[in-house]
């Protein structure tokens, strides 16, 4: 749950970019770094990797002020994927605002999906959050490749839940920036009910979203 | 966290909660730079707050150097400015300056991301090896607690496969005895019915043998007041002595006859102990059961013992007749091994506040206290090997038990023991009792004693 030091006029909110092995959730990140304006945002932190993978977690700050003077720090975490670092995602999802479920599309990773969402679900559960509370996106990476589920598969089965379902390739740098921003807008929403975001600090959810994915020139 | 804290054992940790900068870097890292910045020509270098607030300083301490330019870059920290690196000095060196500064911020960022990370990792890291311990404690403890369980249960186990045996010694040790009790039955009911047929025709021969002797003895006087004169008939009369012959027949017939029917009692008796005819529950009197023990056994007592029956009127009791009967066999034959001469065995019967109690007490060496604690154990015997199956009481003891009752004994060693049985009347019979309940035997309720040598 949200950070909030009245105080200090300052929050900081949590998102988490959940999903299986190997399913792109660094790449997200590095390609989010890559997008976005640098001016607002921090550097990705990349802890130690080992093969390309994550061991701990990967961490790219975002930093704005509300025309109140709230000063709203957002930090979106990646976990490692591997089902031995189940400790470590525990932590990580610890008071989490939101969460981005990034799937493999490919066939092939149908069941590691599957586990994987399962245990987002049992890990939100033994923090104490409800999987029908937290915001929550999906997106389905590695559009690029061959051998992926089809579109209108992933639609059927997701459709009814009602979760925002988002198309992407992540290596090649599209569907990340529409993932992103539907989550930062649900995440809005949810504080925005509890602290007032734009009553009481005057930060409308466009201009949080806007300021959130302010894209990098073009050079 | 509003769930999380009704979880118990979910320990609360944050990952990469928020840290000053004065919490990412130290004093220690910060100075040599700035005084490297100093020494390549800045007359002072500092680290300030958003504020303007000096966190940290380091200045020539050459006075006469001009300070004429004053260079602020931004610090930034996940986006967010923590602080401003400002160099002053000669503003005829601006763009040395210049070029110094962005140096100067590029290293405190290069450290600030370092030690940013390694906390972070730490930080991590830590989290997780705590939770982990955590959870093998935990997971410890349960062993723990589930070990514990088990061996609880083993070594209830192994009181429950004992106290199963012993269950199942009794039953075991009871079916024997009614499988023998049931064979020896049959056996009798089959002697009884062969011996029933000869009895029947040796009785009726008897009584017609009587007849015939009375006409034979008639046709003797006949001859004899005709033909008195002759001193040779008389003197053979006389020889054979058939005046007392013709007087000891009847006395012969008689005997043979109270013979035959007393055959005929025990057979018959026999037939009513061994229950043959009625296997299942029936209403009994309590009172003529024990005296059909008795007779049955009557071979088995010593011609000198006495046994006082001290009988009161009784209610039927429903049960089945063979087992109680059982009972009483295996009490009196107990009491009749302890003491093969001057037995005196009292058995008393009374109804009082619902419950049906006999005793029989024996004038026998009695029980020691702590024999007296095993008397109803099975395979339990005082006597050789060979004589006793230790069952009898075993058995005495379970069937008084089925019947909801209770079986003890009292004993003062060398003053004879007592067995005291107590058999509740059921609810049925309660009612049968209550509206007026049929006495069978031994209406006028007096004490009264039989030396088995006058049946």
């Amino acid at each position: 749950m949200i950070e909030y030091d009245e105080l200090e006029q300052k929050m900081v909110m949590k998102l988490v970019y959940y999903g299986p092995a190997l399913s792109g959730k660094t790449t997200n990140l590095l390609r989010l770094h890559d997008l976005l304006a640098h001016e607002g945002r921090g550097d990705l932190m990349v802890l130690d990797t080992k093969d390309d993978r994550t061991i701990f977690f990967d961490l790219l700050p975002f930093f704005l002020t509300a025309p109140s003077g709230l000063k709203i720090k957002v930090k979106v975490y990646t976990v490692p994927g591997q089902v031995r670092h189940d400790a470590t995602r525990k932590a990580v999802l610890q008071r989490a605002d939101g969460v981005a479920f990034i799937a493999d599309s490919r066939l092939s990773e149908k069941t590691n999906n599957f586990e994987s969402f399962e245990n987002l679900e049992k890990n939100l559960a033994i923090v104490g959050l409800e999987i029908e509370k937290i915001p929550l996106v999906i997106q389905f990476n590695k559009r690029d490749l061959k051998d992926i589920v089809p579109e209108s598969d992933i639609k059927h089965i997701w459709g009814p839940t009602g979760i925002p379902i988002f198309m992407a390739s992540a290596l090649e740098g599209w569907g990340v920036i529409e993932t992103f921003s539907r989550l930062a807008d649900l995440t809005y929403d949810r504080i925005d009910k509890r602290y007032g975001l734009g009553e009481n600090h005057g930060l409308d959810k466009e201009t949080f979203v806007k300021t959130l994915t302010h894209k990098a020139q073009e050079v | 966290m509003e769930k999380g804290q009704n979880n118990p054992g979910n320990i609360e940790y944050v990952i990469g909660s928020e840290k000053t900068l004065k919490e990412i870097i130290s004093e220690a890292e910060v100075i040599p730079l700035l005084k490297s910045a100093v020494r390549a020509g800045a007359s002072k270098a500092m680290v300030i707050n958003p504020d303007g607030k000096i966190i940290w300083t380091y200045s020539n301490h050459i006075k006469d150097r001009t300070v004429s330019e004053t260079l602020t870059l931004p610090l930034y920290l996940e986006g967010e400015i923590v602080g401003n690196v400002v160099i002053k000095g000669d503003s005829k060196e601006r763009d040395y300056l210049k070029g110094l500064s962005g140096m100067l911020l590029d290293a405190l960022n290069i450290i600030i991301n370092n030690n940013l990370k390694r906390m972070l990792t730490t930080e991590i890291h830590t989290t997780v090896v705590n939770r982990s311990y955590e959870e093998l404690v935990e997971t410890n403890t349960r062993l723990k607690i589930s070990e514990a369980r088990y061996r609880e249960l083993a070594q209830n186990l192994e009181k429950k496969v004992q106290e199963r045996t012993e269950e199942l010694k009794h039953v075991y040790a009871r079916l024997l005895q009614q499988e023998k009790m049931a064979s020896v039955g049959q056996l009798a009911a089959g002697v009884a019915h062969e011996i029933n047929n000869p009895m029947g025709f040796i009785t009726s021969n008897i009584n017609t043998f009587g007849k015939y002797i009375s006409k034979l003895k008639e046709m003797i006087e006949f001859y004899r007041t005709i033909n008195h004169d002759s001193s040779k008939a008389e003197k053979l009369y006389e020889r054979l002595k058939i005046d007392f012959i013709m007087n000891d027949i009847p006395h012969l017939i008689r005997q043979s006859i109270d013979g035959a029917e007393r055959v005929k009692k025990i057979v018959s008796d026999l037939k009513g102990f061994s229950h043959i005819d009625d296997a299942c529950e029936t209403m009994i009197d309590i009172n003529r059961e024990i005296d059909r023990t008795i007779s049955v056994l009557a071979h088995e007592i010593p011609e000198d013992a006495g046994i006082i029956r001290d009988y009161h009127e009784l209610p039927e009791f429903i049960c089945n007749p063979a087992l109680i009967c059982q009972v009483f066999l295996n009490i009196i034959l107990n009491a009749i091994q302890t003491k093969r001469e001057g037995l005196k065995l009292t058995i008393s019967t009374v109804f009082e506040d619902g419950n049906i109690r006999i005793r029989f007490s024996d004038n026998g060496p009695g029980i020691t206290e702590d024999l007296r604690k095993r008397v109803f154990e099975p395979f339990f015997t005082t006597k050789d090997v060979g004589k006793g199956t230790g069952l009898g009481l075993t058995v005495a003891y379970e069937i008084i038990t089925a019947y909801g009752g209770t079986i003890d004994v009292e004993s003062l060693p060398g003053e004879g023991a007592t067995f005291v049985i107590r058999l509740p009347l059921k609810r049925t019979q309660k009612m049968i009792h209550d509206t007026g309940y049929r006495i069978k035997n031994n209406q006028n309720n007096k004490p009264f004693i039989v030396h088995y040598g006058d049946i």
